[in-house]
């Protein structure tokens, strides 16, 4: 306390509140926060708030709040009389389609990454920016270089014919193998349609992805570990299986997700890959929000469980995460 | 198994070469550290005896078995690395049975050997610990257990103490010594303390740019340096160059007494440890007229900085040792013995003999 703080001010004299002036820096958060919820949180509202609505046979729809869509959903329209379970087999097959394709992709970039974080520092970055600018091309772009890559008539089918490839497999009974899993028609190999094309390809739509989330986790890895490992016996694989893995077992895992819930979303490679009676849910939605069904609500339903699909699926993968840390 | 020979080891870097022609044997059961500067070579020397970098040129023998071209995992040598390289996903007693472990031993004798090893190194009771919960100490431990585990012919440690504080360091060295002694494990320690060295080893190798210097025990190494450069590296020295003359060396206008073995003209550096130059009244040749600048007081010992004809030099007395108290500015005599002067051929002379 100063000598100043008691002494009282001359009568007459009053002490006005001192004003704080206007500052910019404290409306700010608060006008970016406005801004956050505008364009990211009401879309979102409304999707759910639609999901509830109803639709109008012959036009459009009306706001409700109805459970009808999410019956439709689980169980079908004609519930209870009959139940059908065609919208969760196309949420069945886009956890398919996305596990096993982030899978591939994470387990094709593995090997590369590490063999990447053992360049020299400029042929590292030459790369990372080659694998960076690959990101720059869109979804479409992809997809129709390996649709025309996997094309019956100028792709590698037409390869393998003219090579003598087609008949070298049934030759060696191979394509009989390849017929049954739907890989073959009765005169040459074909791709698409298949769950094959579909899932390689959406594999390398994410592979630049799986290289960038893997890159920090695995340069950060000290190579003395597995030279460690090396003086007590370990050979190469053994290095990989007891040291290398498992210290990049939370990369790993976060990657895997995070390309799975990426991937529940893929559009594009589905309609021109999978087979209609395989398609998935993002091209369910597509179909009633701006398709043929014209079904906004059930679109909106749809997208709903496929957000909640993939949050359970996040908390799942957390959970699961946490409890293999505390073992 | 006997000792572990190195002949011609060479290793390239592309242009750089950080490993020249070393011939080295380890003595079987013996303590050999590697000692030099950083960027010598030291820890490439040892990399390549553990098999984790391939020798240009040389082989490498253990007992009659050459094992130049025997990949790392096939060797038998444990080794600690400078970060101890604990695998930070296995807890205590799972890192120090890792190699039992992937050699396909038993749950159970893997444990019970973990259990033995953590004894040995005084750690039985962290064994369910995790990496991160381990002080430096009890890491470097950890990791000596662990490479002992396969029980290596060889044991390799890539600067064991360099992450330890000084007080722990100096523990460390005696405690590793005596783990030696008691398994009797032919032993190299890669070192840049050269304290470390002569605490621990039987054999020092001193190294620089990529050049064994000298081979030799503590005692050899510091009384009887074999070129400048051990002698500045290894303890403290002065240094003064000068021409050999019949019968001396001729340093400015002085001339020191000295067996010097080098011809007439020969350009030269001569060395003397501090604590042999002495501050005395006794006769003899090489006594040179010296004015205090400097006199510090290290607890056990006492250093008086001194300006001479032939240069600054340092002469070192132990505390309660020598003759007066000498103050700052006292104008003395200071005695080179004969015998304690080393020397050498100049640095740029031996350069331009090479």
């Amino acid at each position: 306390m100063s000598v100043a703080d008691g002494i009282d001010p001359p009568l007459g004299e009053e002490t006005a509140p001192a004003r704080a002036p206007f500052r910019w820096s404290r409306v700010l958060p608060w006008g970016l926060t406005a801004l956050i919820a505008l364009f990211c949180v009401v879309p979102f509202l409304l999707v759910i708030a639609i999901s509830f609505g109803r639709k109008i046979e012959g036009a459009a729809w009306v706001w409700d709040f109805t459970f009808e869509n999410y019956q439709r959903f689980f169980v079908g329209t004609l519930w209870p009389d009959e139940v059908t379970f065609l919208y969760l087999q196309q949420l069945g097959y886009s956890f398919w389609y996305a596990v096993i394709a982030s899978i591939l992709a994470v387990i094709t970039a593995l090997p590369f990454t590490l063999a990447l974080t053992r360049l020299s520092r400029r042929a590292q970055a030459a790369w990372l920016v080659f694998i960076l600018s690959s990101l720059s091309l869109s979804e479409v772009f992809i997809v129709m270089g390996w649709d025309i890559l996997l094309s019956n008539n100028s792709g590698l089918p037409a390869l393998f014919k003219s090579t003598g490839l087609t008949d070298w497999l049934k030759a060696v009974g191979w394509f009989d193998t390849l017929r049954e899993w739907g890989l073959a028609n009765p005169r040459n190999v074909k791709f698409k349609t298949s769950e094959f094309a579909t899932i390689l390809t959406m594999s390398y739509l994410v592979w630049p992805y799986s290289v960038i989330l893997l890159y920090p986790a695995l340069s950060r890895l000290d190579p003395s570990l597995s030279e460690a490992a090396r003086t007590m016996g370990a050979g190469n694989l053994t290095v990989l299986r007891t040291v290398t893995l498992p210290s990049v077992r939370l990369p790993l895992f976060g990657t895997t997700l995070l390309l799975f819930v990426f991937l529940l979303g893929t559009y594009v490679a589905i309609t021109v890959f999978a087979d209609p009676s395989k398609h998935t849910t993002a091209v369910a939605i597509y179909s009633n929000v701006r398709g043929a069904n014209l079904n906004a609500p059930f679109g909106a339903t749809q997208a709903v469980i496929l957000l909640v699909s993939a949050s359970v699926c996040l908390v799942l993968g957390h959970t699961l995460n946490r409890w293999s840390e505390a073992r | 198994m006997s000792g572990l020979v190195l002949k011609g080891i060479t290793k390239r870097f592309g242009g750089t070469l950080a490993v020249e022609q070393a011939d080295l044997t380890f003595e079987e059961g013996a303590l050999t550290a590697l000692l030099g500067p950083s960027g010598c070579g030291k820890t490439t020397l040892l990399r390549m005896i553990a098999g984790l970098e391939a020798p240009s040129t040389g082989s490498i023998t253990l007992g009659k078995r050459n094992i130049t071209d025997l990949p790392a995992h096939k060797r038998k040598f444990g080794m600690v690395f400078q970060s101890f390289a604990l695998f930070p996903h296995l807890n205590v007693r799972e890192n120090v049975a890792y190699s039992l472990t992937i050699s396909g031993a038993s749950k159970t004798a893997a444990a019970e050997k973990a259990s033995t090893l953590l004894d040995l190194v005084q750690l039985s009771a962290m064994g369910d610990r995790r990496i991160g919960e381990l002080s430096g100490g009890q890491r470097q431990r950890v990791a000596i257990a662990r490479a002992l585990a396969q029980e290596p012919d060889v044991f390799l440690l890539d600067e064991p103490m360099s992450a330890l504080d000084a007080k722990l360091r100096e523990e460390m060295q005696v405690e590793l010594r005596l783990l030696q002694q008691r398994l009797g494990i032919t032993t190299i320690v890669v070192t840049h303390d050269q304290r470390e060295a002569m605490t621990m080893a039987d054999s020092i190798v001193v190294m620089s740019n990529g050049r064994v210097e000298q081979v030799g025990s503590p005692q050899d190494i510091y009384h009887r340096p074999e070129n400048a450069f051990v002698a500045d590296f290894i303890g403290k020295a002065n240094f003064f160059d000068g021409v050999a003359e019949a019968g001396g060396i001729r340093v400015g206008d002085q001339t020191l007494v000295s067996k010097s073995k080098f011809h007439a003209g020969y350009q030269v550096r001569v060395a003397i440890r501090p604590e042999r130059a002495a501050l005395d009244d006794a006769e003899g040749p090489n006594r040179l007229p010296a004015t205090i600048t400097f006199v510090r007081d290290l607890g056990p010992h006492r250093e008086y900085h001194l300006d001479t004809a032939i240069g600054p030099m340092v002469v070192e007395y132990a505390i309660g040792e020598g003759a007066r108290p000498m103050k700052t500015g006292d104008h003395v005599e200071v005695r080179l013995p004969p015998d304690a002067l080393h020397v050498f051929p100049h640095p740029t002379a031996a350069m331009a003999a090479e």
